[in-house]
């Protein structure tokens, strides 16, 4: 009964979403108070609807109950506990429910939180909103719905694919929806903004947290995917540029720079209907991705053979919320009033560098994804557009905007000093040219690149150091008054830090394992022992062992320093998980300080068991640096003062020495 | 019925948030320039909050503040938008009641197209406690194992489910049962020939040094056994020694009681000698292996093709490296007729006279082999 308990439960949540998109948006047309507030407990009870039919599929799948098409496909009473539960989104049709879930949760957050939104505002975001539910729960009930039954009952199941057996499951895809769905809640007040041709003071008050929370979440999914790729997938590569990641940098990418200029927004009322485009743009990114992965945007229009149905809706939802809203904006853009104005050297000025470089990676890394698709879906030609096309395009768009970061915060709002700014970074200049030229001697020779690289992220790291310093007044005043004050700075002020400084991390590990990472494949014998940058790794046996579902064959090593001492043991193994037959490599890993040895098996062999050893240093920094961005952003989110960007005088130029906020 | 109650409850209650506004008449919302103007107070005190703390000069406030000034000033200017009406026009009542009743009307009417209310959970729990007597022969398999995984010890269920299992075709389950069965029990004449039996239906009918080595286990426990007896001879047999198979099987014949099924299983055996002496067909004695072979096709052909193809190609590949190994010549030709593969066996033949030598000993023993096989030289000459 609880099956369809939660099958109705989504029909109701489809009723009562189309409710919401209409009868507030009708009450702001005609005036009427009481129609825009059956906005807030519709969305409110939508998402009560929605979370019942949710606990119901994960009861489904704890139970297994194949009488579930939904969890017969994709489930198996052999499963681990864990794997039951994150099975659940581990599928088309479940993740579809858990991307409603969390839209009707952010709903919820606006309805409930949003007592001093005006009325008018607040209608109109919440009916947008309701549109969005009610196009996925429409797509979800018609073409993917989870609930379809089975009669009679298989006794067992088909399986959750081997490579989603896995605790990244548990954390990725919730994360990266978080992401994606949060930027909704931007997208719905850009265009309640436009509906109703104004734009209230209280309209970038409310865009940059959503932005902010949005844009934490995906930089937390995006690091967690990637991680989950380099161990799972046992080649060691930390980003393979393929369209199912490139779908989910892009959203991050327009995402980053909406933050950005959602803060010129709330700070200083400009770049108003710039900061409108880049939320409708944003969202539409993320809806990209949604249905990017999902076998791919053209592919699932091409394959109107196997189902139609779901390749027409995702393209009808594409191009209703995508063309609907940039029509919106073309019509109505106009009547935005455009914001303050600003010197090119200052903040926003920075700020709009900033927007400029974001968003024309973003556009490459777009064409680089669709171009192939697109190519197929006309010619049946397969072309592959990977790193060499990205190398050449997008990484020569990322490097000035990274020099330029540490200068944004550092310029005064409305009119900046870029010299003033260069004397204040002086101090990050050298400690990077000191990096780079001790990295290029000292590491290695061959590569002048790795060794600049070394340096932008020492840059990066002491740039955004070097603006906590000034605001605090390091080295003007006393030790004792310069902690004080540091303490007592806003929380976004560290956000903007950590921000900041988690990216010259994230650059530092990239830099230093494209660079410097060694690569030993070889065939060894039980005994047989190989070194590799200094480390000792001995092959000991290969023994067989049993898991709850699966199989596999251990091969065990014992690292450890070319001096003797011991790092302990590594286990790489070959797995099969007996119920879909699959085979996957788990990669054994050891972490050494922040750097990684990576094992990965091959085949037995003649001459002995295949193994690829990798030496990767500063790995870590790539996914540390991201969760130290992400950090940075729930930081920032605590903030909960409302911000002015007090502008330079004229005059008092170099007065702007006294950094603001 | 509980189901229908629920179901009822859930739309009342997402009628009732519908109506809310309408029950609970609120006090007048401000109107939208009064959201503004609190807007621009709270950035005032917000400044003067940074100015104390020393974050912004009194200069730079100062500019803030006449910039924030100017907004309010604007907003005063066209504050003319009116306060949202309260009282309910005609259109309102219309379009609320719509919207109330399109909340059942839609739910109820699309939940009976798509949804199966008739339907009960069938949680794993509640199909395994189904009456057993009417549950297909996969559900009672599948209810053994979900007790064998909770008690991967007992020995009596995995020696009962590893002949269902070979009689199904699962050869490769078999096997992990036997195993398993001897693993925990120890092993015994039955047990091993059981074993071997699976091993001859993984390979698709071909005795492999494997399950020989368990059909020999078996009779060194129990020579008497019927079943290792019977597939020792069918491995003599398909190694071209068709006299001592046929003595093996003779003597089955005339110490097995009348009613042994091996009995006739030995008989069958002997005829299809004789009759592919006659006509030459590939080794064909009708025999349980073959009738379990013929099943197992059926349950899953291409993965049984599949898995037997890749064994011999595998001892083809082997006896490319290191070609004189006289016993896998004559184990590949014979793989290759049963296999009904008559190019790739003269192939094989011509490989393997060359690697051996046709004058040798070795090679002579091949040649004959591939004339009891039915596979002549006047082939390979040509």
């Amino acid at each position: 009964m609880s099956v369809e308990l939660g099958h109705f439960a989504l029909v109701l949540a489809l009723a009562l979403a189309l409710v919401q998109a209409i009868v507030p948006l009708v009450g702001a047309r005609i005036g009427s108070s009481s129609l825009m507030r059956v906005g807030e407990p519709v969305t409110i009870t939508g998402f009560a609807l929605v979370s019942v039919a949710f606990a119901a599929l994960v009861l489904a799948y704890l139970q297994s109950d194949f009488s579930v098409v939904n969890v017969w496909e994709n489930s198996h009473s052999a499963k681990p506990l864990l794997f039951k539960i994150t099975g659940t989104w581990g599928n088309h049709e479940g993740s579809m429910l858990l991307w409603v879930l969390i839209l009707a949760f952010f709903g919820a957050l606006v309805a409930a939180f949003g007592q001093n939104l005006p009325p008018t505002l607040k209608a109109n975001v919440l009916a947008v909103q309701g549109l969005i539910a009610s196009a996925f729960l429409l797509f979800i009930l018609f073409t993917s719905n989870p609930f379809m039954r089975l009669e009679p009952a298989p006794i067992e199941g088909q399986d959750l694919n081997p490579i989603l057996q896995d605790i990244g499951l548990a954390v990725h895809p919730p994360l990266l929806y978080l992401g994606y769905v949060g930027f909704s809640v931007s997208f719905s007040f850009a265009v309640a903004a436009l509906i109703d041709g104004r734009m209230d003071a209280a309209w970038a008050r409310w865009v940059r947290p959503w932005t902010l929370a949005a844009w934490a979440f995906l930089t937390g999914g995006i690091a967690m995917g990637s991680y989950w790729a380099y161990y799972e997938l046992g080649w060691g590569g930390f980003w393979f540029w393929d369209p199912v990641e490139n779908a989910s940098l892009m959203p991050w990418l327009a995402g980053t720079a909406l933050l950005h200029s959602a803060i010129v927004m709330e700070k200083r009322s400009a770049l108003k209907i710039w900061t409108v485009l880049l939320a409708i743009l944003t969202f539409s990114l993320s809806l990209l991705g949604t249905f990017l992965v999902r076998s791919g945007v053209l592919t699932s229009v091409h394959s109107f053979a196997t189902d139609p149905a779901r390749g027409v809706f995702i393209l009808a939802i594409l191009v209703f919320f995508i063309g609907g809203a940039l029509t919106l904006f073309a019509v109505r853009a106009a009547s935005l009033a455009p914001g303050g104005l600003f010197h090119p050297i200052s903040r926003e000025g920075a700020l709009v560098l900033n927007n400029l470089f974001l968003t024309t990676a973003t556009a490459t890394v777009l064409i680089g994804t669709l171009y192939p698709l697109l190519i197929e879906a006309i010619s049946d030609n397969k072309i592959s557009v990977g790193a060499p096309f990205f190398n050449l395009t997008f990484i020569p768009l990322f490097l000035p905007l990274l020099v330029a970061v540490p200068f944004g915060p550092l310029l005064a709002w409305k009119r900046g000093d870029l010299a003033g700014a260069f004397q204040r970074l002086q101090f990050a200049f050298w400690a990077a040219g000191a990096t780079a030229i001790a990295g290029y001697f000292l590491i290695d020779r061959a590569s002048a690149v790795a060794a600049l690289g070394l340096g932008l992220g020492i840059w990066l790291i002491v740039g955004a150091l070097t603006d906590l310093a000034l605001k605090s007044g390091l080295g003007k005043v006393g030790v004792a008054v310069a902690l004080r004050r540091l303490t007592g700075l806003p929380l976004s002020i560290f956000g903007t830090c950590l921000g900041h400084a988690g990216l010259g991390l994230s650059v530092l590990g990239i830099v230093s394992v494209t660079a410097l990472q060694a690569e030993h494949i070889l065939t060894m014998q039980p005994g047989q022992s190989t070194e590799i940058s200094g480390y000792t790794v001995q092959f000991q046996n290969l023994r067989p062992f049993t898991g709850q579902n699966y199989t596999e064959e251990q091969a065990q090593f014992a690292a450890g320093t070319v001096r003797g001492g011991s790092l302990g043991e590594i286990v790489s193994s070959k797995r099969l998980y007996t119920a879909r037959g699959m085979p996957t490599t788990e990669a054994g890993i050891k972490t050494i300080g922040l750097s990684q040895l990576y094992i990965s098996i091959g085949d037995q062999t003649p001459s002995g068991l295949v193994v690829r050893i990798w030496w990767k240093p500063f790995v870590t920094l790539i996914w540390i640096g991201a969760l130290v961005m992400m950090a940075g952003g729930f930081i920032s989110l605590m903030d909960r003062r409302l911000r002015v960007g007090a502008p330079a005088r004229r005059k008092a130029a170099a007065l702007a020495g006294e950094a603001k906020s | 019925m509980l189901f229908w109650v629920l179901a009822a409850l859930l739309t009342l209650a997402a009628a009732l948030a519908v109506m809310r506004p309408f029950l609970r008449r609120k006090k007048s919302d401000r109107p939208g320039a009064a959201h503004d103007l609190a807007v621009y107070r709270d950035q005032l005190a917000e400044l003067d909050q940074e100015v104390k703390r020393g974050l912004v000069s009194e200069t730079d406030a100062a500019e803030a503040r006449a910039e924030i000034g100017r907004r309010i000033l604007r907003l005063s200017q066209s504050a003319s938008d009116g306060v949202a009406s309260e009282s309910g026009g005609r259109l309102e009542r219309i379009i609320a009641i719509a919207a109330i009743l399109a909340v059942p009307a839609l739910s109820w009417g699309l939940y009976s197209a798509l949804g199966s209310p008739g339907l009960p959970s069938m949680p794993l729990q509640a199909r395994l406690n189904g009456d057993p007597a009417h549950a297909p022969l996969e559900d009672l398999i599948a209810r053994a194992e979900a007790y064998l995984a909770d008690h991967p010890d007992d020995a009596r269920g995995w020696e009962t489910l590893a002949p269902v299992y070979a009689r199904m075709g699962r050869f490769a389950d078999a096997v992990a049962a036997y195993r398993r069965t001897i693993a925990i029990a120890g092993a015994n004449s039955e047990r091993e020939a059981g074993l071997g039996e699976a091993m001859v239906g993984q390979s698709g009918g071909i005795i492999t040094a494997e399950a020989e080595a368990a059909f020999n286990r078996a009779l060194a426990a129990d020579e008497s056994n019927p079943r290792a007896r019977f597939f020792i001879g069918l491995a003599r047999a398909q190694e071209g020694k068709r006299d001592a198979s046929r003595a093996i099987w003779q003597d089955m014949m005339s110490g097995l009681p009348d009613d042994s099924p091996w009995k006739a299983a030995a008989a069958q055996a002997i005829a299809g000698l004789d009759g592919m002496a006659a006509q030459n067909p590939p080794v064909a004695a009708k025999n349980p292996s073959e009738e379990q072979l013929a099943a197992a096709q059926q349950m899953a052909p291409e993965e049984r093709q599949q898995m037997i193809k890749g064994m011999v190609a595998s001892l083809d590949a082997k006896l490319r490296q290191n070609p004189n190994d006289p016993e896998g010549w004559s184990r590949l030709l014979r793989s290759y007729v049963v296999l009904g593969r008559e190019d790739d066996a003269v192939r094989a033949l011509e490989r393997g006279l060359a690697a051996l030598g046709p004058e040798t000993a070795e090679g002579k023993s091949l040649s004959e082999l591939a004339e009891t096989l039915g596979i002549s030289g006047a082939q390979v000459n040509k």
